[in-house]
């Protein structure tokens, strides 16, 4: 059977065991783009019991507060596990002990350290019969939440992963016609970069999106190129993992952690025991600020919709920017007065992320020479596409004008 | 300036960045994902720039694969 499928490479699942039993090391700060090693790292490290943080293969440490550089892929002693066979892996997983640390954009500038165990990270999980067999398009940052709830989905019930993580349409559509995908869970900015419809494929009976609001047009698109399919959708976040599921445009809460949510000001909140654990968590008697605007459709079944985010953050193509920390950036470089980052309405990411730059006097710099020194300091999609250079700064982050 | 000029200049802005060569000529049977190496950010940022110019959303009833079909876009 078919672990993994990427780039032309197929591991099987007796390679992913072999490699799990080689070696007396690991990686606790790993980052690499090779997807299988870092599968192998992951699995290692919780079949063992060991603590593991996750890193972006493109990310700069230095843009991580408290990360200590030198400790980035610098191997440590484990005791093999000496496991016989993928059941006993799998079995392994599930019970580690692990404290797994991945990375949230905080508001404040920074990303966030949030340490989950292997429950919260597997509560969506479902295992089974009717799971086995299963074909995922692995479609997204493997070291993100979305990734890690596609990975230990697929992976617990053996399933094979065809990596299609920022690929081009072409090669997405190849994969999908020559592994047979069945299943595909990805961001609405994924979908929208198979549009428009040539072809159905039959093969997909399942398609998942996450991350960002999606609309109708995108939903019909989906259904004619995969007319097989049933579409849903997911809430997940980097603080609680996966929590509940689409009914058609709305979520409902589950009947057994009803619970633990409350509503405040239109706010979700939800109860500490729901999420991993953070420095950076404000609890107001015991519940965590979603963030996210919502409205009941049908409070007594615990049926609601979103409406927006309360906090900045810009999501941009399913990527959270936090535009104070690219503003700081931008205003470090020498001869920048004063910067301002916002996001612009989009119809392939969402939101677009622009910059508005007013100059010292007596400077000159073009668009390129900010996105190169932005470029060897962020991530990619923290980078802004459009750099307009003003007199003055005169709109907010939203694009309106300002009100003086 | 013509529109497949106009198109070229924001093309190569684009490339540039990427640290891609710069294209002498476009062609209406280019393709954008494929020919020019573009990923979702790059079309984000095209629709963008085009759209200052010309306020016409390229992508907006979904995307469009060539030259061509931008430039049809763009004479509606």
């Amino acid at each position: 059977m078919t672990f993994l499928s990427d780039n032309g490479k197929e591991y099987c699942y007796e390679d992913l065991l072999k490699a799990l039993n080689e070696g007396k090391t690991y990686y606790p700060y790993y980052k690499t783009s090779d997807v299988f090693s870092y599968f192998v790292n992951l699995i290692k490290a919780l079949a063992a019991s060991q603590p593991l943080v996750l890193l972006d293969s493109d990310i700069n440490p230095s843009e991580i507060d408290g990360l200590d550089e030198s400790k980035v892929n610098v191997t440590e002693p484990i005791t093999p596990a000496s496991l016989k066979n993928m059941d006993e892996v799998v079995a392994a997983v599930q019970n580690s002990q692990s404290e797994i640390t991945i990375f949230t954009s905080g508001t404040t500038g920074q990303p966030k350290k949030v340490v989950h165990s292997i429950a919260t990270l597997t509560r969506a999980v479902r295992i089974g019969d009717r799971y086995k067999g299963q074909i995922w398009a692995y479609a997204y940052n493997p070291t993100h939440m979305a990734g890690l709830q596609v990975f230990f989905q697929a992976f617990e019930n053996q399933n094979t992963l065809v990596n299609v993580f920022n690929q081009p349409r072409e090669y997405v559509y190849q994969q999908i016609r020559d592994k047979g995908i069945t299943h595909i869970s990805a961001t609405p900015t994924f979908y929208r970069l198979l549009l428009p419809y040539e072809q159905a494929y039959e093969s997909v009976i399942r398609v998942t999106l996450g991350g960002e609001k999606s609309d109708r047009h995108l939903y019909d698109s989906i259904m004619k190129i995969f007319p097989n399919a049933k579409i849903n959708n997911v809430y997940a976040s980097t603080e609680a993992g996966s929590l509940f599921a689409a009914k058609g445009d709305c979520f409902q809460i589950p009947e057994a952690i009803k619970d633990k949510f409350k509503v405040v000001d239109d706010e979700l909140l939800i109860h500490k025991s729901l999420l991993g654990s953070s420095d950076s968590f404000k609890f107001t008697d015991d519940y965590y600020h979603s963030g996210d605007l919502i409205e009941w459709v049908v409070e007594a079944q615990g049926l609601f919709r979103f409406k927006s985010r309360k906090n900045e953050l810009i999501n941009v193509g399913g990527y959270k920017v936090n535009p104070g920390e690219v503003e700081v950036a931008i205003q470090d470089i020498e001869g920048v007065r004063q910067a301002m980052v916002y996001g612009k309405a989009n119809s392939i990411l969402g939101n677009v992320l622009c910059a508005d730059v007013v100059l010292e006097p007596g400077f000159e710099m073009t668009e390129l020479d900010i996105k190169k020194v932005l470029s060897s300091q962020l991530q990619d999609f923290k980078v802004p596409r459009r750099i307009k250079f003003v007199e003055e700064i005169s709109l907010t982050r939203t694009g309106k004008m300002k009100r003086v | 300036m013509d529109k497949k000029n106009f198109l070229l200049e924001v093309v190569n802005s684009i490339r540039d960045n990427k640290g891609l060569e710069k294209l002498s000529v476009i062609n209406e049977t280019d393709r954008l994902r494929e020919d020019y190496g573009f990923t979702s950010f790059d079309l984000a940022e095209l629709t963008v720039k085009v759209e200052d110019e010309t306020d016409i959303d390229i992508f907006e009833d979904g995307l469009v694969n060539t030259v061509g079909e931008i430039l049809a876009k763009l004479e509606e």
